[in-house]
């Protein structure tokens, strides 16, 4: 394979103890064997995570990684991602954010930020270009995530500066604490946001000017071009500018795939009043869309109590905060979805979390005492509001709460009712109505996530015939998990190069794409072995911090049949899916981990020797 | 009855079918939109083909084959395919999600309006397989 040198840009390294910075340079094999985003940060913080590492410690890393086409206005790459130590998990952690941030960052000449240590009173960064300064942040404590950055680029006074912060369940460590940047845009998964807490850090402020490095510009610009044109003529495109990630919610309950009731029931006959088509035809008023993206889902709403526009819920936040706790009120979604954003905190885990203590109120063991006379009533608007708000000022049982679903039901000796895998909630895509989703639940490397592969589309009707992947019964179990598994590896490449899944972009394009972009002559081939290098590093990772075979499960709801819906009686057979997930993988079946002549053909022999012994 | 796609007697057919089939009356009584159907040659097509549908509350008003598309301008939905990939859904070959969601199937028209109604879309197609036994 040839490779022509990108010269990638170098990591800004700062120690918030110390306040000291440096450049880190990639070194030259890890650029061509790992790339960028998600896949670079794992090989690059490979050896810093281990298991004794505590996340919320000084020492803990939170990486800022950008990919090699970020701002570089190609199919939806205006994205970056935010890895480390999950806090919930315990894990290996990334989550993948949109906006503009990320394309700033790369204009100061860096293609990371990574930051280390402990500030002893709240700070925030402002690089701009390349010059770095650590600021006072004491007088922005306490500010909600939209106010902060207002107030942050206002201090900056730099009006093209960009801008991610935390709000206030990252300063008080909510597990489930999440980053935000420009329009409500949400690193949202995993706890990012308390690992930046930890360290004091309120915000990072960036503005750049350089001309961001493309290996044969001329020939990006045309692949770029009609990648783009043919984007927006994409059905999935057009659903997802005109109806929002909402948009599939009908079909989704249609199919039974949606779940409800804290995962209790297959339809929601009110989904008619909750969903992205409604919205559009009520209370839209405008699309947002991160830099250079032509699909433009995301959402401008006004209701009628509203003075001005805000963000629109997307699809979790909508059956999250609506079918899964009963809410047939499209405005308080909106308002619940707003809230979580202004306290920085994930709509996923908050309203799952939430949904547990709803589902464990109904059965006696969380009673009218530990919630602080509160009743929670399914489909109880006020009572969930206060929940939130709870979490978010770790206030009385929103302490607790505070701590994920799989420590609220522990706490309560329930841990077996949460609907969680590995200390991350569930997304709402329901393997009992789309079968592939078991294995992408239970062995996703931060937990429970739908965007390591997000398998419900193929499931739903979208074959991937140009990466082998042709379209299977919804309810298909075992002769699956190889279609699953290189599902997997086909988003472990968007998830480097950081591209939107949203992006229908076929491989043949998107290897030209990524060949220009970085002067590569990848196959498909070549392509998918990447993102299978990159799986099983992650894997590793987890292996070496104490994730085993036995922690790819699923929780207990989802292995019992739903009693209604498009998909009732159906329940997914994980453990023969498993094992035929694990044959096409090449791990071994008692431990769960990568065998060493599989670590070693896809030349990761530093990790085999870790798992394996040897030298 | 059932009849050779494409053939005008296929069309009329499939308008007879959804005016009298129950289940698609029932899935469809909310439905309110004609579409344009532009097949492109391919195969054993060799020129383009168009039909026109007019459907309304789980019945079909009005069927043309080979209409101008100036004579219907303003179509709820347009859906336009390959002759394989057409023949592909009729035949069960090919599940019309699949087709939509890899735009094998394009459609232009109301998205909000068409994953309101998947399972009227998804009934219709079973009314267009049943009465197609026959492919040119």
């Amino acid at each position: 394979m040839k490779y022509f040198d990108l010269k990638m840009q170098p990591i800004l390294k700062i120690d918030l103890t110390t306040r000291k910075a440096e450049e880190y340079r990639i070194p030259k094999q890890w650029e061509r064997d790992f790339l960028g985003g998600a896949s670079l940060a794992a090989r690059i913080l490979y050896d810093e995570l281990t298991s004794e590492l505590d996340p919320l410690s000084p020492e803990a890393p939170l990486l800022f990684m950008t990919g090699p086409m970020t701002g570089t206005s190609g199919p939806t790459t205006g994205r970056f991602v935010v890895c480390g130590k999950g806090p919930a998990t315990g894990l290996w952690a990334e989550s993948n954010i949109g906006g503009f941030w990320g394309p700033e960052l790369r204009s100061t000449g860096y293609d990371g930020l990574w930051v280390t240590g402990r500030a002893s009173e709240p700070v925030y960064l402002w690089l701009n270009g390349s010059r770095l300064e650590v600021r006072p942040a004491a007088h922005l404590w306490g500010m909600n995530t939209y106010h902060t950055q207002e107030k942050v680029k206002e201090e900056v006074g730099e009006k093209s500066a960009r801008v991610c912060v935390i709000g206030q369940a990252g300063e008080r460590q909510v597990l489930f604490a999440s980053i935000l940047c420009d329009h409500g845009r949400m690193a949202g998964r995993t706890g990012m946001g308390a690992v930046m807490g930890s360290k004091n850090l309120k915000a990072i402020a960036v503005h750049g000017e350089r001309e961001l490095p493309i290996f044969n510009l001329p020939r990006y610009k045309a692949l770029r071009s009609e990648a783009n044109r043919k984007l927006k003529e994409d059905n999935e495109a057009k659903v997802m500018r005109e109806v929002g990630t909402a948009g599939a919610a009908n079909y989704a309950e249609y199919l039974g795939a949606m779940p409800a009731k804290y995962y209790s029931r297959g339809s929601f006959p009110a989904v008619d009043e909750v969903s992205g088509a409604k919205m559009s035809e009520t209370i839209l008023v405008g699309r947002s869309a991160c830099q250079g993206c032509v699909i433009a889902c995301g959402r401008v709403v006004k209701t009628p109590k509203d003075v001005a526009k805000r963000k629109g819920p997307e699809h979790e936040t909508m059956v999250g905060f609506g079918a899964n706790l009963l809410n047939d009120n499209l405005e308080s979604i909106v308002d619940l979805g707003d809230l979580c954003d202004r306290y920085g905190m994930d709509t996923i885990s908050a309203s799952n979390t939430i949904g547990l203590a709803f589902h464990l109120y109904e059965k006696g063991i969380v009673t009218k005492e530990v919630t602080g006379g509160l009743e929670l009533k399914w489909g109880d608007v006020d009572a969930i509001e206060q929940l939130v708000r709870m979490i978010g000022s770790r206030e009385g049982i929103g302490d607790l709460l505070a701590l994920g679903s799989k420590r609220f039901g522990a706490h309560f000796g329930a841990e077996e009712d949460a609907v969680q895998v590995n200390g991350l909630e569930v997304a709402y895509h329901d393997p009992r109505g789309v079968s592939g989703m078991a294995l992408s639940y239970a062995t996703s490397p931060r937990g429970a996530c739908h965007n390591q592969s997000d398998y419900f589309f193929v499931d739903w009707g979208h074959s991937r015939e140009d990466i082998g992947i042709k379209f299977m019964d919804r309810h298909a179990q075992a002769e699956k998990s190889a279609n699953v598994a290189r599902h997997q590896d086909w988003r472990t490449v968007d998830n480097a190069i950081v591209m939107c899944l949203f992006a229908n972009v076929d491989a043949e394009e998107k290897a030209a794409l990524i060949n220009a972009a970085c002067g590569l002559d990848w196959t498909v081939a070549d392509m998918m072995k990447f993102g299978e290098r990159s799986w099983n590093l992650k894997r590793a990772i987890n292996n070496r911090m104490g994730l085993t075979a036995q922690d790819d499960k699923l929780p207990k709801a989802l292995l019992a049949p739903f009693p209604d819906g498009g998909s009732a009686g159906f329940v997914p057979d994980l453990e023969g899916m498993l094992f035929t997930y694990y044959e096409a993988r090449g791990w071994d079946q008692e431990t769960g981990k990568p065998s060493r002549e599989k670590l070693s053909e896809l030349g990761l022999d530093f990790a085999a020797n870790d798992l394996w012994g040897g030298a | 009855m059932s009849a050779i796609f494409p053939s005008e007697e296929w069309l009329k057919e499939l308008e007879s079918k959804l005016n009298s089939d129950e289940r698609y009356n029932e899935i469809a009584r909310n439905w309110e939109g004609d579409l344009f159907f532009f097949i492109e040659p391919e195969g054993n097509l060799k020129e383009q083909l168009t039909f026109y549908l007019d459907l309304w509350h789980g019945t079909c008003r009005k069927v043309e084959y080979k209409p101008r598309a100036d004579a219907y301008p303003n179509p709820a939905f347009t859906l336009s395919a390959t002759y394989n990939n057409i023949t592909a859904i009729l035949t069960g070959k090919m599940n019309p999600m699949t087709a939509m969601m890899t735009t094998k199937l394009k459609v232009k028209g109301s998205m909000s309006y068409m994953m309101r109604n998947v399972p009227t879309v998804l009934d219709f197609v079973r009314c267009a397989q049943e009465v197609t036994t026959e492919i040119l």
